[in-house]
């Protein structure tokens, strides 16, 4: 099939950046978006340009690494599933796709489809984590935890930290990305001793970082690999205001 | 190739350093006597760790906690992204749950059994014994672990064990095990313990004074060269299953680190075990970046076939029972389906070589669970695979529920790695190898659900020990700073590789030559193995290195962020590595584990081990001209040495 | 301090307009409901309701200061998500889809900032028609049995609403409240941090439903007078 791309190109982060008109003609039904990137690259370094720069890492949707905007959805209009597991069957011979990268003040672009989700990194190291120090665990069985509990902790848990919550949310929130850290700890007794100190610090980060605020707009659970409920957003704010309340 | 007397003179030099005593003690007796390090102290020690995948981001997390200075590199953009995450299955400890007779003995056992007699006895317990404390250690840190309705923690089987002592989180025990040790790091990052530096690779190992004294890195977004200077170096980066350029590791693995250290003086042990998966979603075409892997549970109900009649193109559906071979039901009649992952991955490629595969390329074989639909609903096997189904079709495109899964083996993980004692440490002193990078718990087949364990182990419960009595015997004064020539040395060396690869005039991308050097490790370094095939493709390899140098064209400058530069560098490594894998494949004149020779193998077309020639661990040293081998005989004072047998 | 700082946090801005947000839904229903007083068989009704409303003296006063308060901090806070939104993502995208299902965001989500500016623009007409428009002291006065003479607000409504400019624009101005509370209603029960996988399909319905309602609600009065039913 032949696929025709619209690419974001972008040299810097300082850099004023467009789109740039591409045509794959080899392109198979069998490949993946990314494969079909590769492919396009292989063809650029041949005609001797540049190759368009994009993250991946593990290609099978668990890293998180990859996240593109393809045809305007964030990692495409396939529904949970992450860019790198996003079939070109999902398109037809001919299509002219646009791709840009995840935008967000707090994303800002590396090169090209490239950009810096470090802040990320900082929302979790706000708190989203409970405070043991190797070697002062009790037995793993000494705390029983039901079922549900655990099993609704890994709904929360199964966030892979992609930032496409970011990218679709029309405010540009990462509200989903950091109730997922916080319904996922406050379902384990483990997580519930620094409940309150972990929403309220990480809530703050992640307006430090310069999010904008959830408007329930629910963009980020449409477009969320792992299928991550809103339902987590709610959850956070019932902790944040517990946490105001029991000061 | 034959072995000279000269090529083991230096075999001295491999002291595994395993204390005395008796097995179940060695560990206990380690600790009581190594030397600690002042909390003081501690603080004085800078410790530079590489990687943050499982062993990584819980040495690091761990070293800080004790008080270490730590700085962290990885070569993602977060150190949550590390490969570890990919991992499906579970994690094994011998916690004995369900009461169904597990020991800590029993784990060590099966691991060194698993590993058909080719890992070190002492290693293999000790990791058998802290496996239990890594479970509490990630209950402790919020891992959710599948769980019964009493609310104690769930367990399943897992091949090469006859108990339930697999823990696990859905498909999803790797990423929820990493998770626990990135948020521990992350706990220690916002403490100021740790430096966390994402997005740097590790290109050269500095070593001065008989020590080593740090790193370089290359600033993935800048493209700026950085020297650390550190007390020790843990070198926590993985294994180098992407030498094949196809397999189930992510697409930043690579083997760089390790080789630029094989290249300063560690040893790199047993290159040629690696670990081939038969249940991966099979090659559809040239474009294909990477293999998808399904977990091996799909074998409990799922029947491997292929058509008798290597000319039957009809569809999987329309051919009758007595048209299907079940090769592994006919061969290995007691185990069936369950065989052992080598087992089940050289009957696959068996089949294919003979010309029964099935698709378009006729390199898969059936993974048909019609039988187990009839027999136990569709509801049913929905319950207990749903995801893989479905990840399956994402791929795929076909349905599994109407139409038998198309399987191909794939490689998966390496045993190999670089050399290291019973204290983790390298042959470089203050050099260690934690976790898939170094060699040491495996031998030469892993079981599953035992990668996690390692791990993990190795950096929340030996490191932590072991790191001590390096640092308590080191001086101060031996110690150089980065402004060193030593250090500006190794930087320039760099620095000169970057430009030789920049500057070339070739015509060839980085990927095209990691192709051709998958596929002649594929063919011949891969499920099964001979003289003529390892000898040619040792030649074959050179050529390639030689055509890379002249060759290789990658666009851009050094400056900036610059993938196909990444590549390019990680390529020409690959492409060393690769001779290194083909020559100790074909110096083990023996068939095991995860390496098979053509040439040994039982009259039923079983591998045949040699251990009175090659119970020993190989592990090899750069030079100049050929790599020097030194050998580590592997003695078994506490098992049997028996012959695994699945019939 | 502490609570203002928390008032101020990504998820106080939420609670903030959430809280308020259901304040003026309680308000509006209200409002609604002593609407439909003017269809009552009992020509006095509505003005007997509008007495009772005022004679409740300080109560009065103190539901209308909080009113105010509510409307101004509803307000403020929407405009100022609003603002940071553009900081949030200063480089917006050159193609962008709604993932649609299980996302809700459809026009109401999306429109909530117009539908809210004209709401309040809305509301100053509507003050000045209505709360601040002709009085006892302009000679609309009704006698009511056993009170005395008040303020004939049935018949201010009734003049207004033969005007077609009333008689629709105020029935598209509550189509348009109806969309803001779709999404306002469910949004603030999120913000407020009721909605939980049990509940949540169900309050989302409730929004829906309570949404059309009050747009519902609103319209009859007007076209009932307009068309002089």
């Amino acid at each position: 099939m032949i696929i025709n791309l619209r690419i974001w190109r972008q040299e810097g982060p300082d850099s004023p950046g467009k789109l740039a008109d591409y045509t794959v003609r080899e392109a198979s039904e069998h490949m993946s978006f990314l494969e079909l990137l590769d492919v396009l690259n292989e063809q650029l370094l041949a005609d001797g340009d540049d190759p368009v720069e994009f993250d991946s890492d593990c290609r099978e949707g668990i890293c998180g690494s990859c996240g593109l905007m393809v045809a305007g959805i964030a990692h495409g209009p396939q529904k949970r599933t992450a860019v790198c597991q996003l079939h070109m069957r999902s398109f037809k011979d001919g299509d002219t796709i646009t791709v840009e990268p995840f935008r967000a003040h707090a994303f800002p672009v590396i090169r090209d489809l490239v950009v810096d989700r470090s802040a990320f990194d900082r929302i979790i190291a706000a708190h989203g984590y409970v405070s043991v120090t190797t070697g002062s665990a009790p037995d793993a069985n000494a705390i029983p935890i039901p079922k549900d509990a655990a099993e609704e902790a890994m709904d929360y848990a199964a966030c892979i930290g992609c930032g496409a919550c970011v990218a679709a949310c029309p405010n540009g929130s990462a509200s989903l990305f950091t109730a997922a850290k916080i319904a996922h700890l406050a379902q384990l007794p483990q997580g519930q001793v620094e409940a309150s100190q972990r929403v309220m610090a990480m809530v703050d980060q992640m307006d430090v970082e310069g999010f904008g605020d959830c408007s329930n707009y629910t963009e980020c659970e449409a477009v969320c690999p792992k299928g991550i409920s809103v339902d987590g957003i709610a959850s956070m704010r019932r902790a944040y205001m517990k946490g105001v309340l029991s000061g | 190739m034959t072995i000279s007397a000269s090529d083991l003179s230096h075999s001295s030099r491999l002291n595994a350093k395993v204390p005395a005593g008796r097995l179940q003690e060695k560990w206990d007796a380690y600790k009581n006597s190594v030397s600690l390090v002042s909390p003081a102290n501690k603080r004085s020690h800078r410790i530079l760790v590489v990687g943050s995948g499982l062993a990584g981001a819980s040495a690091a997390a761990t070293l800080a906690g004790l008080g270490y200075k730590v700085t962290c590199f990885c070569i993602q953009d977060s150190a949550r992204r590390a490969h570890s995450i990919a991992a499906q299955g579970g994690i094994n400890a011998a916690k004995n749950y369900p009461n169904d007779g597990d020991t800590v003995w029993r784990l060590f056992y099966d691991t060194i059994k698993g590993g058909d007699y080719r890992s070190r006895e002492a290693n293999v317990y000790r990791l058998a014994q802290v496996s239990n404390n890594i479970i509490d250690q990630a209950v402790a840190q919020g891992v959710p672990f599948a769980r019964e309705y009493g609310g104690v923690l769930s367990n399943r089987s897992f091949g090469g064990a006859q108990v339930s002592r697999t823990f696990y989180a859905r498909g999803q025990t790797g990423q929820q095990l990493l998770l626990g040790a990135y948020q521990a790091l992350s706990h220690q990052i916002a403490a100021g313990r740790v430096t966390m530096l994402p997005r740097r690779e590790m290109i050269d190992l500095v070593v001065d004074n008989g020590r080593t004294q740090g790193l370089i890195t290359r600033n993935l977004i800048t493209g700026e060269l950085e020297r650390y200077a550190g007390d020790a170096v843990l070198l926590c980066t993985g294994g180098y299953g992407n030498a094949y350029y196809l397999s189930t590791n992510a697409k930043n693995s690579n083997v760089t680190a390790a080789w630029r250290c094989y290249k300063r003086g560690a040893f790199f042990a047993n290159p040629c075990y690696t670990q081939i998966h038969p249940t991966c979603i099979p090659v559809s075409g040239e474009y294909q970046s990477k293999l998808t892997l399904m977990s091996e549970s799909l074998r409990n109900d799922g029947r491997v076939w292929v058509p008798k009649d290597p000319e039957d193109m009809r569809a999987p559906e329309m051919i009758p029972e007595d048209g299907r071979d079940y090769y592994l039901e006919r061969r290995y009649p007691s185990f069936g389906n369950l065989v052992p992952r080598d087992v089940a991955s050289r009957a696959a490629k068996k089949e294919c070589d003979a010309g029964r595969g099935v698709g378009d390329t006729r390199l898969a074989v059936y993974l048909d669970f019609a039988d187990s639909i009839r027999r136990l609903g569709e509801q049913t096997i929905r319950e207990r695979y749903g995801n893989l189904f479905e990840m399956y079709e994402r791929i795929t495109g076909d349905n599994p529920y109407k139409t038998p899964m198309r399987i191909y083996p794939a490689v998966h993980y390496t045993m190999g790695g670089l050399w290291v004692d019973y204290e983790l440490q390298s042959t470089v002193p203050g050099l260690f190898v934690l976790g898939e990078a170094n060699f040491s718990d495996h031998g030469a087949n892993r079981l599953g659900a035992s990668a996690l364990m390692q791990g993990l182990a190795d950096g929340y419960f030996v490191i932590p020990y072991t790191l001590g009595a390096y640092l308590a015997g080191t001086r101060q004064s031996d110690q150089v700073s980065t402004t060193n020539g030593a250090f500006a040395a190794v930087e320039e060396e760099a620095g000169t590789r970057i430009d030789r690869i920049l500057n070339n005039d070739g015509d060839k991308s980085p990927i095209q030559f990691h192709r051709e050097l998958g596929r002649l490790l594929w063919d011949h370094v891969g499920m099964a193995r001979d003289r003529t095939g390892l000898e040619s493709s040792i030649h074959a390899i050179e050529n390639l290195r030689e055509e890379f140098w002249e060759r290789v064209r990658v666009p851009g400058t050094a400056d900036r962020y610059n993938k196909n530069l990444e590549f390019a560098g990680r390529v020409a490594d690959f492409i060393e590595l690769g001779s290194l894998m083909a020559r100790d494949a074909l110096r083990r004149e023996e068939s095991c584990g995860g390496h098979f020779r053509e040439e040994y193998q039982t009259p039923e077309g079983e591998a045949a081990r040699n251990d009175e020639a090659f119970a020993d661990v190989a592990a090899w040293e750069h030079t100049d001209g050929d790599p020097a081998l030194h050998l580590e005989q592997l003695s078994f004072e506490n098992v049997h040495l028996s012959k695994r047998s699945y019939k | 301090m502490k609570l203002m700082n928390a008032l101020m946090s990504p998820v106080g801005r939420k609670v903030l307009t959430g809280a308020t947000g259901i304040g003026l839904v309680a308000f509006v229903i209200a409002h609604m409901i002593g609407n439909l007083t003017y269809l009552s068989p009992d020509v006095n009704a509505y003005n007997a309701y509008a007495y009772k409303l005022m004679s409740l003296g300080w109560l009065f006063y103190t539901i209308e200061i909080l009113l105010a308060l509510c409307f101004l901090l509803h307000a403020v806070v929407g405009i100022s998500i609003q603002v940071r939104r553009r900081k949030a993502r200063p480089v917006g995208y050159k193609f962008y889809k709604s993932a649609g299902a299980p996302g809700k965001s459809g026009y109401s989500a999306r429109s909530m900032i117009f539908t809210g500016i004209i709401l309040l623009g809305f509301l100053i007409l509507h003050l000045n028609s209505f709360k601040y428009g002709p009085g006892v002291a302009e000679g609309y006065t009704v006698e009511l049995a056993g009170i005395g003479e008040v303020r004939d607000l049935r018949r201010l409504m009734t003049e207004k609403f033969q005007e077609p400019l009333y008689a629709f624009g105020y029935p598209l101005v509550m189509i348009l409240l109806g969309m803001h509370m779709r999404h306002g209603v469910w949004s603030a029960l999120q913000s407020l941090g009721v909605m939980s996988r049990r509940l949540s399909p169900y309050l989302y319905t409730t929004a829906a439903i309570l949404g059309v309602l009050v747009a519902v609600g609103f319209l009859f009065v007007p076209l009932y007078i307009y068309f002089g039913v």
